[in-house]
């Protein structure tokens, strides 16, 4: 009879079979408790180690899985990996918008979370309530794939696009996900699971209030400029007039200088994301300078320098902008 | 595979995405986590199959033995079927967080079992998607950071310090092949867009990103813009019809249109509230080109392309939702592929399971 144990072998995790026959086929299976019928064996690497066997999954033993080791299809034992604790350590830093009031058409939430954190949770850990509790059924887009940045501390939430959007069918038969006058807040429960597979520290939460539509382009040439006098530190102000989307405000403004370089400096968005920030690094120098926005640049309601999220045909006002191209404000003028 | 600018290596996958067959047997997967696509050759030298439906009980725990974890652990994350072989591929994740690997798995059509496919040391070429501003890119000098934030980079003769900010991704929904063309489409974690990216194959190094912008009309007054859900090339890939996020089906050209083309798709049918379109497959029935639609909240829709092609765009608010549309009472489908002529398969949840089912194109 064949013993089992949990070894290392060549710096690897292994099943030690103790006293083999040569040859002898070891088979290694997680132990699954509601399924019935043969399963296939893990994969892995079955190597001799003096009188010993050793097998080496491919993707490594899971913390607190129980797996069943076979010897010539003989149950030789069954062995459990420890469980070991996981300390929460990772909070929710922010929810954006951080306006207090969003509009009945919020197209997009931000999540930050103060560590990497882990996919597959976003779905259920990720809700929308009203001010009694109750759940905003449908009011979230539920991707398959979640909307992450590249360091896995942003998930971008949106709410479902097909209620917002007018002329559409679930707009038609469900309406909006929000209600005007009617607050909401957006919950992030403690189940959200980090890189490591901890917890959260806390639940965390944002309450809105919800107004009217926003359903304008984002016009720049409508922005109250504060421009610095030459020779200064002195920021450059611009106010937006209503709250524009925080991710693409941190790339879609651009200071460049006389001969149109960027200029190196230090950029800040301001309250509720209404405006925004530029403090050179050196003093302004002479001529003249822009202020380049990306079209792309949106409201958190979808709406672009370029278009409007659902444009009305019928509206002159709704007419998009040039495709592609910039827009640019310049001073002094 | 030199003729396709494979070369031996080891693709450095981090997240299994969206998976596809192009010429020759290579399988484009996408990752997006590193944001890049990858050709890679399987291997798979199997027998020319025949017209035989396969079916696998319970592939969520048979994947969770064969990776050695719990089924909630594994994320299957799309679903291809070979060229010739018609073995069956899954791009898998197993695990979370940091303990998450990236995993295909071949199921053989023969025996039904399953292997992991060995990335180690195969033919491989690979193509970045990301939208992120380049690093010479002279925006990012807005970000220069204070004192000793951020990191040191190197452009050029320059060695500047950089404090990195949220970068933008693109997360890939679903990819074709045609033509010598990959045609790629995603969801930004920013910008409300649709696009649709053309991909010439081999990648190569003189690589043109081909870009569509994709706008639809809602009963001739509402035009938008949303992000691609799933989609198949139509008509021997001189248009695509694609399903989206905001749930229309919408059928645009692609001949004659070049880079950075925006183009307005006719919008021929929607699928309904509280639903969302998970994924889209072509085949043929009698001689005629069919579409099934598997779908979140309710059965599989069946459209006629030929109902498609006759459809005008829908312009009443109140009035038909499109082209006439069969729905079969199959739930729980959540990813489909052409298996081969006869039959179409599904992978659907039931009874807490998963399961791989062959659809009879004649019965459906």
């Amino acid at each position: 009879m064949a013993a089992v144990c949990w070894s290392r072998v060549r710096g690897e995790d292994c099943v030690r079979v103790t006293g083999p026959r040569v040859g002898a086929e070891v088979r290694v299976r997680p132990r699954l408790t509601d399924v019935v019928g043969e399963m296939p064996s893990m994969a892995g690497e079955v190597i001799r180690d003096g009188g010993d066997v050793c097998f080496v999954p491919r993707f490594g033993f899971v913390d607190g899985m129980s797996y069943a080791i076979t010897v010539d299809g003989v149950d030789a034992g069954v062995l459990s990996r420890p469980r070991p604790s996981r300390r929460a350590t990772t909070d929710v830093v922010e929810i954006r918008p951080s306006a207090r009031r969003v509009p009945r058409n919020l197209l997009r939430v931000y999540v930050r979370f103060s560590a990497p954190m882990s996919e597959g949770y976003a779905a259920r850990h990720v809700r929308l309530l009203d001010d009694t509790g109750g759940v905003l059924t449908g009011a979230l887009f539920p991707t398959e794939q979640e909307l992450w940045d590249g360091d896995r501390v942003r998930l971008t939430v949106l709410l479902d696009p097909a209620r917002i959007k007018r002329g559409l069918a679930p707009h038609r038969e469900a309406g909006y996900p929000l209600r005007p006058g009617e607050a909401f807040r957006v919950v992030v429960d403690e189940g959200f699971r980090d890189a490591g597979g901890a917890a959260l520290r806390a639940a965390a939460e944002r309450r809105y209030d919800v107004g009217d539509d926003e359903r304008r382009r984002v016009d720049p040439t409508a922005w109250a400029l504060h421009t610095p006098r030459r020779g200064t530190v002195a920021p450059l102000g611009v106010g937006f007039g209503r709250p524009l989307d925080h991710g693409l405000l941190a790339r879609c403004l651009t200071v460049t200088g006389p001969e149109g370089q960027g200029v190196d400096g230090r950029a800040e968005t301001g309250p509720e994301e209404r405006s925004w920030r530029f403090t050179p690094r050196s003093p302004w120098a002479p001529g003249v300078h822009r202020l380049v926005v990306d079209p792309v640049l949106e409201d958190v309601a979808g709406n672009s320098v370029r278009r409007v999220i659902d444009r009305d045909l019928t509206r002159v006002e709704d007419d998009p902008a040039e495709p592609g191209r910039d827009v640019s404000l310049s001073w002094p003028a | 595979m030199s003729e396709y600018g494979l070369r031996v290596g080891t693709p450095g996958v981090r997240a299994a995405g969206p998976i596809t067959f192009g010429p020759a047997g290579i399988l484009f997967l996408a990752d997006n986590v590193t944001a890049k696509v990858f050709a890679l050759d399987v291997g798979d030298a199997g027998p020319a199959a025949g017209a035989e439906p396969f079916d696998l009980d319970n592939v969520d725990a048979r994947l969770a033995s064969l990776l050695g974890c719990a089924p909630d652990d594994v994320a299957i994350r799309d679903l291809a079927v070979h060229p010739t072989s018609h073995n069956v591929y899954l791009s898998v994740q197993r695990g979370h967080g940091d303990a998450g690997v990236p995993v295909l798995v071949r199921i053989d059509l023969l025996d039904g079992s399953l292997s992991d496919v060995d990335l180690r040391d195969v033919p491989m070429a690979e193509v970045t998607i990301a939208d992120a501003p380049a690093w010479e890119d002279e925006r990012l000098d807005t970000t220069l950071p204070q004192g000793d934030e951020g990191e040191e980079l190197k452009v050029g003769e320059r060695t500047i310090r950089i404090l990195r900010r949220p970068i933008r991704t693109s997360t890939v929904t679903d990819m074709a092949y045609v033509d010598g063309y990959l045609l790629v489409a995603g969801l930004s974690n920013e910008e409300f867009s649709s696009k649709l990216r053309r991909i010439p194959f081999p990648f190569g190094d003189g690589l043109v990103d081909n870009n569509l912008e994709i706008f639809h009309v809602s009963h001739g007054q509402w035009e938008t813009a949303a992000p691609i859900r799933a989609f198949v090339p139509y008509d021997a890939g001189r248009s695509v019809l694609a399903t989206y996020a905001c749930t229309p089906v919408v059928h645009f050209p692609l001949t004659g249109l070049t880079s950075g083309t925006k183009t307005v798709g006719r919008t021929v049918a929607e699928l309904g509230a509280m639903n969302q379109p998970l994924d889209m497959v072509a085949f043929t029935q009698a001689g005629q080109e069919h579409l099934l639609i598997a779908n979140s909240n309710h059965g599989l829709v069946k459209i006629a392309c030929s109902d498609i092609d006759v459809q005008e765009p829908l312009t009443e608010p109140r009035g038909p939702i499109g082209v006439p549309r069969e729905t079969e009472d199959l739930r729980g489908v959540t990813r489909l592929a052409n298996l081969n002529g006869s039959h179409v398969l599904a992978l659907q949840a039931e009874g807490g399971h998963q399961h791989l089912r062959s659809l009879k194109t004649a019965s459906l």
